[in-house]
């Protein structure tokens, strides 16, 4: 699946062959949670179940011990408890299997009786000489696999260009839950770190830079396991593909340091910035964010600029939206002369059109579809122009009109994104949103939202060298 | 670049074994100058005599500083006598700093030229518990503390780095020609930057590392203070 040499982590996103150790016949325990997600993702390769009781769990025959495990198996998920996991990791070396994701808590997390075992499980991980996902932690999604290893509930995943690095289990969980019901957008890896006891945020990256399926990582951290390699590791990575970094908390210079100025100005998450601008991550300061942006990475490329011009129904929105573009580090520019001839040639002689484009009085004119159409048709057409947000006046009257013209013509102008906000009556509002986003328009309830997202992709683009290619289709 | 290092391991030596968490002024820029940062020309001197001898070299007007170490803010505490014009002066304010400095001076003093530029800038290091050595550069002088414009990077920089530090300075308009001033060699103040992350990575006992104010004279910036703190001792 993956280009060049063998990579350690190979066997947690690929696995041939998997083993859920402490598989559970009682619905809504985690070992048999586990088991369904695999069989709901149509994992392909071969699933076995170890429980001691060696009972049938969703059609499966379970095995009673390890040691009637086959050779050679990939990957192991264990939702045994606590303290059986240093044991059942030195079991699994000794059957040679290296990849091995720990769902339990009760560690460090919890007190110093927890911190002991989690000593004791980092020595049970050196001798063994396994990879660990966890502990503490919900697992991961491999959707090119059809496979995960989380004992949240998850149905079937869909697949997608995005990827997430979480230090929480939310992403392959509660947040993956909103993710598969209420956005458009699939993904291709996501990654619970738990306590990072072994594989941390920098293993996770270096995979996924190199990983085919992966457009856009999005990584959501409160601590970084190995800072300096993980700097290392992300200056490679955001040169080929956008790294985006939600960061809770900051970092603190030394008491030594603070005696001096430059250590005084250190303590105020300046060095946090400093470094993760310097390894060109692009950092996002909202939870929500991690799904905005997915949502029009996933459906567009970067754009080649931060220049973007929008159509509006109203012109309180071309004022306060051009200062929202401002605040953000996006340019609204002068049009092009042509494309100023366009857009008048539809206008009422009364309007003076420019950039942003007023339509109001276009679709008084000559109707939706040719007064948005032609309009967007021009915008996307001007050579300085590198995005447009087009916003939908929707209501009763107007009904939803066929939005056709609109896909039409974001396909015909690839390298421009096109996001689509509204403004107007809600159930027309969702019923476009749905509409639009099923054909790879990405859409945003709230106005501000495509402007936010637009300087998030501007920023990306001003570290990524390559044009990532819009997906086909 | 190994004896400069040699030297620098001499002055945090010494300094350790009296007890002291900064090295003076003075040694702190035998620090930066070891890695070619532009300093202050400057004389360590103890007597009236010496002084006079020291600032006919350099040329007046000069400075004169009380030697203290570790001594952040000598200007507030009136430990620093500007734009001495000639012997007469230098020997009056000799005698006032003297009896200004309390009892942990001993007796050195600080012969220096005046350098005259209106752009202050300021330099650091710092050692982070995550990141290890990273460096500062921001707005110097009396601006440092109350604009907080200040930009740090992971060292070790590259010359991309210490370019686009100084582009992502709030006041990054200072270092362009302004009010019929010169800009500001980038490639020497970036040079700098280089310098101090490099001297954070070969000595792990320095902890942080202050030049304030970096003054731009013409188009050169130069340290005229500067302060190096020690890392807590190790335990014996």
């Amino acid at each position: 699946m993956r280009t060049g040499a063998a990579h350690p982590l190979d066997a947690f996103f690929a696995p041939r062959s998997v083993v859920v150790v402490g598989a559970s016949s009682t619905p809504g325990k985690p070992g048999n949670v586990v088991v369904r997600n695999i069989l709901a993702n149509g994992f392909q390769g071969d699933l076995h179940l170890v429980n001691p009781r060696a009972d049938r769990i969703e059609g499966i025959q379970a095995r009673a011990t390890l040691d009637e495990l086959p050779d050679g198996i990939d990957q192991a998920i264990v939702t045994l408890p606590a303290a059986q996991t240093p044991a059942t990791v030195r079991a699994l070396g000794a059957r040679g299997i290296r990849a091995v994701v720990l769902a339990a808590s009760g560690f460090a997390e919890v007190d110093q009786i927890g911190a002991a075992l989690q000593a004791d499980l980092g020595r049970a991980i050196r001798e063994a000489g396994v990879r660990v996902i966890g502990p503490n932690t919900t697992g991961h999604v491999s959707t090119p696999a059809g496979f995960t290893s989380s004992f949240f509930p998850l149905g079937r995943v869909p697949r997608g260009s995005v990827s997430y690095i979480a230090q929480t289990g939310n992403f392959c969980g509660i947040s993956l839950r909103h993710i598969t019901s209420a956005e458009p957008f699939g993904v291709a890896r996501s990654v619970g770190l738990g306590n990072k006891v072994d594989v941390d945020e920098s293993d996770v990256l270096d995979y996924l830079g190199d990983d085919p399926e992966t457009r856009s990582i999005f990584l959501y951290l409160e601590s970084i396991a190995r800072p300096r390699e993980f700097l290392r590791i992300a200056r490679r990575v955001s040169r080929v593909k956008p790294v985006i970094l939600l960061k809770g908390g900051a970092s603190d210079a030394g008491a030594a340091a603070a005696l001096a100025h430059t250590g005084a100005l250190a303590g105020d998450g300046r060095v946090v910035d400093g470094a993760l601008a310097q390894a060109g991550v692009t950092r996002i300061r909202r939870y929500s964010s991690l799904f905005h942006v997915a949502r029009a990475l996933d459906a567009v490329g970067l754009p080649r600029g931060n220049r973007v011009s929008f159509l509006s129904p109203s012109g309180a929105f071309t004022v306060c939206l051009t200062d929202l573009c401002r605040a953000v580090g996006l340019e609204v520019p002068a049009l092009e002369p042509r494309t100023l001839a366009r857009l008048q040639a539809l206008a009422p002689s009364f309007i003076r059109m420019r950039n942003p484009v007023d339509i109001f009085g276009s679709v008084g004119l000559h109707g939706y579809e040719r007064a948005y159409g032609d309009a967007l048709d021009a915008v996307l057409a001007d050579r300085r122009v590198d995005a447009t947000v087009v916003i939908l006046m929707l209501t009763s009257e107007t009904g939803m009109p066929s939005f056709d013209f609109l896909v039409d013509c974001a396909r015909r102008h690839p390298a421009k994104p096109v996001l689509v906000t509204f403004m107007g009556e809600h159930r027309h509002n969702l019923a476009a949103k749905a509409w639009l986003e099923t054909r790879g328009v990405p859409c945003y309830m709230q106005v501000e939202e495509p402007f936010e997202v637009l300087a998030v992709l501007a920023r990306c683009r001003a570290r990524v060298r390559a044009p990532a290619p819009a997906r086909e289709g | 670049m190994r004896r400069a290092t040699a030297g620098i391991e001499r002055l945090i030596r010494a300094a350790r074994r009296r007890g002291e968490r900064f090295l003076s002024e003075h040694d702190s820029k035998r620090v930066l100058a070891a890695y070619g940062v532009p300093v202050t020309r400057e004389v360590l001197v103890r007597t009236s005599a010496e002084a006079a001898a020291a600032a006919r070299r350099i040329r007046y007007p000069v400075a004169l500083k009380a030697s203290l170490p570790g001594e952040a803010h000598k200007t507030e505490r009136g430990l620093v006598a500007l734009g001495l014009g000639g012997e007469r002066a230098l020997r009056a304010a000799l005698g006032t700093l003297r009896a200004r400095a309390g009892p942990v001076f001993r007796g050195e003093f600080l012969v220096q030229e005046m350098v005259r530029g209106s752009r202050e800038l300021a330099l650091g290091m710092v050692r982070d518990p995550q990141f290890g050595p990273c460096v500062m550069v921001g707005l110097g002088g009396i601006f440092a503390e109350i604009l907080q414009d200040a930009v740090f990077r992971v060292a070790p920089l590259s010359r991309g780095d210490a370019r686009e530090m100084l582009g992502a300075l709030r006041g990054r308009r200072i270092l362009e020609p302004v009010r019929g001033l010169p800009a500001v060699d980038r490639g020497a103040l970036g040079r700098s930057l280089v310098a101090v992350g490099r001297i954070g990575l070969d000595h792990p006992d320095i902890a942080a590392i202050d030049v304030n104010p970096l003054i731009v004279r013409g188009a050169t910036p130069v340290a005229v203070d500067a302060l190096v703190v020690l890392s807590p001792a190790p335990a014996a």
